[in-house]
């Protein structure tokens, strides 16, 4: 039974008060009780089964939103390529996830490393708490990790590595670090009540580190070691743009991933109906939701203005897709910290993250880093500060309310709450760089020196769409079709029989 | 809606004894629970709507995404025709559904045939029935139409769109949704009694009842007008006339993937219900996760499947193939997406993946052009999701949500014997029927009276510049001034989608 719906009635303190021999009456009314109790328990699954898939199929509008924003940010004859990774990240997470992902995520009772039941959902739904839609919604989450590395290696890298990693990232890697910080047994969880990191637990409540982090870290590697673009910086060293085919994509993409957003963050409460405090206020975590979404609100728009000005000043013009990204950067920050800080807080989040942005992309073509969607600068550099942020700003009621169970815990440094929050949040940063860099840096290690890494010098030049994917994805003109110089030369490349060697993925 | 709390005061008041108002007593304390059984009625009742209002709301974002992935999936020159036949299903079907297409549909009581009550929501909130549920099987409607829009497209008359859109929603459509999903329906699961074999069929969000009619409603559009010139060349061969904007299908796809979880899902129609007893972690609410879960794992299943087998196939890997085995995937699991475990999902996914395949193969050889190949999708994958459904429907599940028929049958390869398999295959013969019968005559007729298909100069020209004011997309402005730079420098705007 849903533990809000218990309702207490005893029968034998009824019947003392009502006098002799009332206890059939006593029964006979804490029977209707008991009635009312076990039906305030349905009622409190369907309404937060309610709230928790439809904030599933939000965080999975997210796929479609990063999607566009891809498909926008790359040239336009890589469009199909990274059109389908995107697609795939979504499909594949979905078998991987079902098979053992989720198992390992959340399987319990387990050890704090990484969990061992529910493999293909068995024993789901059940009475330890994880039903259908818990599943659904973290499903969600991870194809959103896996998303994010696809950016940092696009337009130069071959298809079926796109495929091992994300299997390998959605699969083990991913679920691996949300166990450590979002499952009740976590060595890092602040659920973990019995034996919290620092008499804390680290709190990221939407996963600014365990999907932002994890993501971008990822990606990190896997640009890094199979290097920029063609033509990406020039003989000099001096960074070229290659700008995205389509600022009407990224604006699409940047909306829809704000408007699933408010299934990511607060979403993440997975259920509504709890009140805080006695029952009958108006106020419970039916406000705290409402406030977490006031608070992804606020720092996306704060970083937005930030970035729209800055990059005024720095380079003379108002950038409507650069403000796109300080936009998105403000979320992945505020998504750590997004249910214990006030909204004041998050406009500080916000204006911060457009600088922590705008400084790692510049240390980016500084190092000659390439990342077509800035993703590791993003997800990672935006990440990152989200949740020192957290761990500076988190209020002592807001804590208590969201993590409750232990008494006199820590919170935000800057809130008078002491330093261990940021202790245990450094851990975390540190902890993740370690775990995503031991994992996905000897994959993309191995890929590379399989030389199924990187596509060749021709199919970078001519785009993969043509070589790999059939076709250009735009053809605006009818006789582009019936000329078809293109479809001759790519039967040229791939017939099996021709050619000496097996042409690559 | 879950049952009442029931507290008798007559139980009551002999129980209270020697008190001397028991009969007050009594009264008093029943009065209060039967408030509180009230207050669970309401919250019942706005639980169940804000579902099922948020779900029609999904189901009619699969508009939009269809609308894109028809724009993405014809040449340039049609853009704007099929977007408005897209806008305008929703829109004439509305007035149809309301005025008659509904009533036909859903009226009760009625025959097992045909519905003949609620004509523009005549009666309308009533015990059963409340406009949260008029406008989900609106939503419904219109996405069977615009299912048929895909085969016929880049050829057809505007004035042929209306007639047929009207009629397929506000009669061909209901009909066929008043057998399989009314309680009066003659194949209906949820009959009082004379169910179809002792089993009625299970379509539980229209696998048949959406998706085959729309694909063989379609089907007949596009043998009937014939192939799109220049789709076949003379010796036969076909020509691919590849879409113009692959970015708008994918982003089609994801949208209707995303409004699935209203199709699939939302058919539950309430989410607060208990299975067994109440204040049980498990009831419908699970259902309805659970349904969530075979929905995706289908589409993922068949995605994958689509991915490989096209990559064996024809050497690449292609998005918008594998966008096509995703919908796919989601049209075949849509029968049976509540009453199947999650491993099964996974083999309908696959399964269908070669099914499209081998449909889209057939439809070659045939010379039968669909530019959305719609009738292979919703009608082929549509199909195998009925035989599917018969074949590994649960106990377990069928029982929970068609309750109240002891030993009814279920899925064959679960055990369940051959009655439902039977049931399903007399559902598609009579789908097959029906529509062919309605739908068939109706396109005849209108070729007949050369209302059907446009002629060859407006299909060279394309029919945005002949009937539409304009081409949908401008990219050199009035003056001439091209909107692509030239190649080298960074200058100009950026080509734009």
């Amino acid at each position: 039974m849903a533990t809000w719906a218990t309702l207490d009635c005893s029968a034998t303190q009824l019947a003392d008060l009502l006098g002799p021999n009332s206890t059939g009456a006593a029964h006979f009314i804490c029977d209707q009780i008991a009635g009312v109790s076990t039906k305030l328990s349905d009622t409190a699954y369907a309404v937060d089964t309610t709230y928790l898939l439809f904030s599933a199929y939000l965080v999975f509008s997210m796929q479609l939103g990063f999607a566009m924003l891809c498909a926008g940010s790359v040239r336009a004859k890589n469009t199909m390529n990274i059109m389908l990774t995107n697609v795939l990240d979504a499909a594949a997470g979905g078998l991987f996830y079902y098979l053992f992902g989720f198992a390992f995520a959340f399987g319990g009772p387990s050890n704090g490393f990484i969990g061992h039941h529910f493999f293909g959902l068995s024993k789901v739904p059940s009475a330890t708490g994880f039903d259908y839609s818990h599943f659904l919604y973290q499903w969600a989450f991870a194809i959103a990790a896996a998303g994010i590395t696809s950016g940092s290696i696009a337009e130069r890298t071959q298809f079926v590595a796109y495929l091992i990693y994300s299997s390998f990232l959605t699969g083990f890697v991913y679920p691996v670090v949300s166990h450590w910080f979002w499952s009740v047994d976590g060595w890092a969880s602040a659920g973990n009540t019995e034996n919290l990191l620092f008499g804390t637990g680290v709190i990221d409540f939407a996963g600014s580190g365990v999907v932002h982090m994890v993501g971008g870290i990822a990606g990190l590697w896997g640009a890094f070691i199979e290097g920029p673009r063609m033509g990406r910086f020039d003989h000099s060293g001096r960074a070229v743009a290659l700008r995205g085919h389509s600022a009407s994509l990224v604006v699409l993409g940047t909306f829809l991933l704000w408007f699933g957003w408010y299934g990511f963050n607060p979403g993440s409460f997975t259920k509504i109906l709890s009140p805080y405090g006695s029952s009958g206020s108006y106020y419970g975590m039916w406000s705290a939701v409402g406030r977490t979404a006031v608070t992804t609100t606020l720092a996306g728009c704060t970083a937005a203005l930030t970035t729209l000005f800055g990059k005024r000043i720095l380079s003379g013009h108002w950038n409507v897709t650069d403000v796109c990204n300080g936009l998105l950067g403000g979320f992945a920050a505020i998504t750590a910290g997004c249910s214990v800080v006030e909204p004041w807080a998050a406009i500080v989040c916000g204006f911060v993250a457009a600088i922590v942005l705008i400084s790692c992309n510049k240390l980016a073509e500084k190092l000659k880093y390439d990342d077509p969607l800035e993703a590791a600068q993003l997800h990672g550099g935006c990440g990152a500060w989200g949740i020192i942020f957290t761990a500076l700003f988190a209020t002592e009621k807001y804590v208590n309310e969201v993590y409750p169970g232990k008494e006199g815990r820590p919170y935000g440094l800057f809130m008078g709450g002491g330093g261990k929050l940021l202790g245990a949040h450094l851990i975390q940063i540190v902890v993740i760089i370690g775990w995503v860099s031991a994992t996905m840096g000897p994959l993309f290690f191995v890929l590379h020196k399989l030389k199924l890494l990187r596509i060749s010098a021709e199919d970078e030049m001519a785009g993969m769409d043509l070589t790999r994917h059939g076709g250009f994805a735009y053809v605006y003109h009818d006789d582009e079709d019936s000329e078809k110089p293109n479809v001759i030369q790519l039967r040229k490349v791939v017939e099996p029989n021709t050619s000496s060697t097996p042409p690559s993925v | 809606m879950a049952a009442a709390i029931s507290c008798s005061p007559t139980d009551l008041r002999p129980l209270l004894g020697a008190a001397a108002n028991a009969s007050a007593a009594a009264e008093y304390i029943c009065s209060r629970f039967d408030a509180v059984s009230n207050k669970f009625v309401d919250t019942a009742y706005a639980v169940d709507n804000t579902y099922l209002l948020f779900s029609a709301y999904l189901v009619f974002a699969m508009q939009f995404g269809f609308a894109m992935l028809c724009a993405g999936s014809v040449r340039a020159k049609n853009t704007m025709n099929i977007m408005l036949t897209n806008v305008l299903d929703a829109a004439t079907s509305s007035i149809f559904y309301y005025l008659f297409g509904f009533a036909l549909a859903f009226g009760k009581p009625s025959n097992g045939f045909i519905g003949q009550h609620f004509f523009g929501l005549n009666k309308f909130p009533s015990q059963s029935f409340d406009y949260g549920y008029f406008l989900y099987q609106w939503s419904f409607a219109i996405a069977a139409a615009g299912i048929t829009s895909g085969s016929i497209a880049e050829r057809t008359q505007f004035v042929a769109y209306l007639i047929y859109s009207s009629f397929l929603t506000g009669f061909v459509y209901p009909i066929v949704s008043h057998w399989f999903w009314s309680a009066d329906g003659w194949a209906s699961p949820t009959r009082a009694d004379n169910l179809l074999f002792g089993s009625g069929v299970i379509d539980f969000a229209g696998s048949g009842v959406v998706h085959l009619v729309g694909g063989i409603a379609g089907l007949w559009g596009a043998l009937i007008e014939g192939p799109r010139i220049g789709r076949f060349d003379q010796e036969g061969r076909s020509v691919a006339m590849r879409g113009h904007n692959d970015t708008l299908v994918v982003l089609g796809t994801f949208l209707l993937w995303f409004g699935w979880y209203g199709f699939n899902a939302g058919s539950f129609l309430n989410i607060l219900k208990a299975y067994r007893t109440s204040g049980s972690y498990y009831g419908q609410w699970s259902a309805i996760g659970r349904t969530a879960v075979t929905t995706t794992l289908a589409g993922c299943s068949a995605a994958l499947t689509t991915l490989f087998g096209k990559r064996l196939l024809s050497s690449h890997w292609n998005v918008t193939d594998v966008c096509k085995g995703l919908l796919g995937g989601f049209a075949a699991i849509t029968s049976g997406c509540s009453v199947v475990d999650p491993w099964a999902a996974i083999i309908c996914g696959f399964v269908v993946a070669w099914v499209l395949i081998g449909y889209n193969k057939l439809a070659e050889k045939l010379k039968y052009d669909d530019p959305l190949k719609a009738a292979q999708l919703h009608g082929g994958c549509g199909s195998w999701g009925i035989i599917f459904t018969a074949l590994f429907a649960k106990k377990a599940y069928v029982n929970e949500i068609y309750a109240g028929q002891p030993n009814r049958p279920y899925g064959l390869l679960m055990g369940g014997g051959g009655k439902l398999l039977a049931a399903h295959l007399v559902q598609i013969v009579v789908f097959i029927g029906f529509v062919s019968v309605t739908m068939g005559t109706l396109f005849f007729l209108l070729h007949k009276l050369k209302l059907l298909r446009i002629s060859t100069e407006v299909e060279m020209a394309g029919m945005d510049v002949t009937s539409h004011g304009g081409l949908a997309y401008v990219y050199n402005d009035e003056f001439g001034y091209p909107a692509t730079p030239k190649l080298g420098s960074n200058t100009g705007t950026t080509q734009s989608v």
